[in-house]
């Protein structure tokens, strides 16, 4: 708060790097993005895997291939499948799984996600779910299980655009969507993931209204952390195609500009984005990075049938191994352990600590 | 030149590093030995068991003449951290802990409430304790009564590049310690380290700024000249300093 009693959340600075007019050069952006992430996050690219537990899902998303009324087989996975998927990621060497699901559905609610989020905390040092909004105990019964972080997109902030591409069910409801992370915070999540789905409305006032979620957030929360994700439209069951284009260049500018206004977050790329631009942008900006993905509902078990198709078509298709070499030639240090469970066991079980005492 | 002591051990070495961000292991090694480094810092959230090329505790348990100061860093409170301390103390049997807990994800500034908290129990169950704090006297002298085995002030902010931005409470901080003051994070070139050391630091502390340069070894060899120049500067006795010039012919011969 300055002087004047208002709040600089330096939204400015993000909208004047953004800005068609900018005079600064694309490269010379990414040279400071670059400097920034160096500096905070070192050679290092930390690496998560998503599971997808279910598809099952009680909305209608335009641009979404599990959308309740694609014709699309549904499944979820049972506790001994997701025992075996899990399994199959740590043979992989990941250490951080994002446990996914769609819109609530009884088949797939809070007690069989906490149940599965239990399952991978036996094996994971850090389970994180990408799933529905929950009440503040939902939430809390989720921290328990060993779950410490949420990833929610709003996928679009443009309200009347919300309005019409959510076309029925729970998610339409923008604001149950909007607060639910404060929600998760509240409950003793440590991190929220948020993010737009790039190719709904204008990109540049999606990108500010992110920012202004995200710095609104952090003022509150000032010992969560966050992690922001920019997702572009991929072809999907439904064939919806993106509204806005948002090509190779301004996703760069993005990702730079939000590096730059928001040096200590972590900046996530997904396998969605193809092989190259996920190389080229690792360090300028991004941190965090999947692979190996599968968007279809579990599927790493070795002679898993791939049952129907995915949420979207995943472009880099690498192995891990793959994808290590191919940062390590860049000089980066694939990260798979960046946390310890030590620290969620502290809040889960409220073990005896303190002998001493 | 003297060493450093802390506890019952000894160092020839002022340079102590910190063993994330960098490349990759091997560049990570070349950079201790290049550095003569003797005690190393390692996160126990980069401990990995399960899966070697990830774990960055067995190359360097398998190091020779190093001694490993396990810290708690992604520790939010006072409880965590004693928990990730008795745990890395089982798994890399060091005595020594460093005691890091910053409750803020982005910044990273440490929390002198926990840190202190931490403290008080850790000592009691007979850790060489090495609390990593805000550059505050007054919370360096009730961490030294508390029996703590040095203290380490910020520079400026984790990986900030800022230098010696507290360098006016660093003064107080090193005039006033009877433990060890180990300037620890934010430096990002030799010079900073000399300076620190020239100000009277017992050792600094490096990551960052040996990790992410071109040439990380290099660096690391030009921070541990730097550590030594700076140690022999403070030991030789620098001339105090002044804001006007001393003339040589004196202005007042005249009033014997």
């Amino acid at each position: 708060m300055n002087a004047s009693g208002e709040i600089d959340d330096g939204s400015k600075a993000l909208a004047e790097l953004l800005s068609f007019q900018s005079l600064l050069s694309l490269e010379s952006l990414a040279q400071r993005a670059q400097a920034l992430t160096l500096r905070r996050f070192g050679r290092t690219i930390s690496l998560y895997v998503p599971l997808y537990l279910s598809n099952f899902c009680s909305s209608g998303c335009a641009y979404c291939g599990f959308a309740a009324d694609r014709k699309t087989p549904r499944k979820r996975l049972t506790f001994e499948e997701t025992q075996n998927e899990l399994s199959a990621l740590k043979q992989m060497g990941f250490d951080e799984v994002l446990l996914l699901t769609g819109e609530r559905t009884p088949q797939a609610d809070c007690d069989y996600l906490a149940s599965c989020v239990k399952l991978a905390a036996k094996v994971f040092h850090r389970v994180t779910i990408e799933a529905f909004p929950m009440s503040v105990e939902e939430y809390k019964a989720l921290v328990q299980a060993g779950c410490t972080g949420v990833t929610l997109y709003q996928e679009t902030y443009d309200r009347a655009q919300y309005d019409q591409l959510h076309r029925w069910g729970p998610k339409k409801d923008y604001d149950a969507r909007l607060e639910a992370p404060e929600r998760a915070l509240e409950a003793g999540m440590r991190t929220v993931g948020l993010g737009v789905l790039l190719g709904l409305s204008d990109p540049v006032a999606e990108a500010l209204a992110l920012f202004r979620h995200v710095r609104q957030l952090e003022r509150k929360f000032w010992r969560a952390g966050f992690s922001l994700s920019f997702p572009r439209i991929r072809p999907q069951a439904g064939g919806f195609q993106p509204l806005f284009e948002v090509d190779d260049r301004l996703l760069a500018r993005l990702i730079f500009a939000f590096r730059i206004c928001l040096p200590d977050v972590e900046l996530v790329l997904s396998t969605r984005e193809r092989a190259s631009f996920r190389d080229g942008m690792a360090g300028l900006g991004i941190t965090k990075m999947s692979i190996a993905s599968r968007t279809t509902v579990g599927g790493y078990q070795a002679g898993a049938a791939m049952e129907g198709s995915g949420q979207f078509e995943v472009s880099d298709e690498r192995s891990v191994e793959e994808f290590c070499r191919a940062l390590r030639s860049r000089r980066y240090e694939p990260v798979f352990k960046n946390w310890d469970a030590v620290y969620r066991e502290v809040e889960a079980q409220k073990v005896e600590v303190c002998p001493c005492d | 030149m003297g060493t450093l002591k802390i506890g019952a051990y000894e160092f020839s070495s002022r340079l102590i590093l910190g063993t994330g961000k960098f490349s990759d292991v091997d560049t990570m090694l070349s950079a201790l030995r290049a550095s003569g480094t003797q005690l190393v810092t390692v996160a126990l959230r980069r401990f990995n068991r399960e899966r070697a090329e990830d774990d960055l505790l067995g190359p360097l348990a398998a190091l020779n003449g190093i001694t490993l100061m396990p810290n708690t860093s992604g520790a939010m409170n006072a409880r965590e951290a004693v928990k990730a301390a008795l745990i890395a103390r089982e798994l890399c049997g060091s005595l020594f802990i460093k005691v890091e807990i910053h409750p803020n994800p982005q910044h990273l500034m440490p929390d002198p409430i926990e840190t202190y908290e931490a403290a008080k129990i850790l000592v009691k169950e007979g850790f060489l304790v090495m609390p990593y704090i805000p550059a505050d006297p007054v919370l360096a002298k009730r961490l030294e009564e508390l029996g703590c085995a040095s203290v380490m002030p910020l520079g400026s902010a984790i990986g900030s590049g800022q230098g010696l931005a507290t360098a006016g409470m660093l003064r107080i901080i090193i005039q006033e310690s009877l433990i060890p003051v180990i300037v620890d994070a934010g430096l990002r070139s030799p010079s900073e380290a000399c300076a620190a050391m020239e100000m009277g630091c017992s050792a600094v502390l490096v990551n960052s700024a040996i990790a992410a340069a071109v040439d990380p070894s290099a660096m690391a060899k030009a921070f541990a000249h730097a550590v030594d120049a700076g140690l022999q500067a403070q030991r030789a006795g620098l001339m105090p300093k002044g804001d006007v010039a001393v003339a040589t012919s004196p202005l007042t011969s005249f009033l014997s």
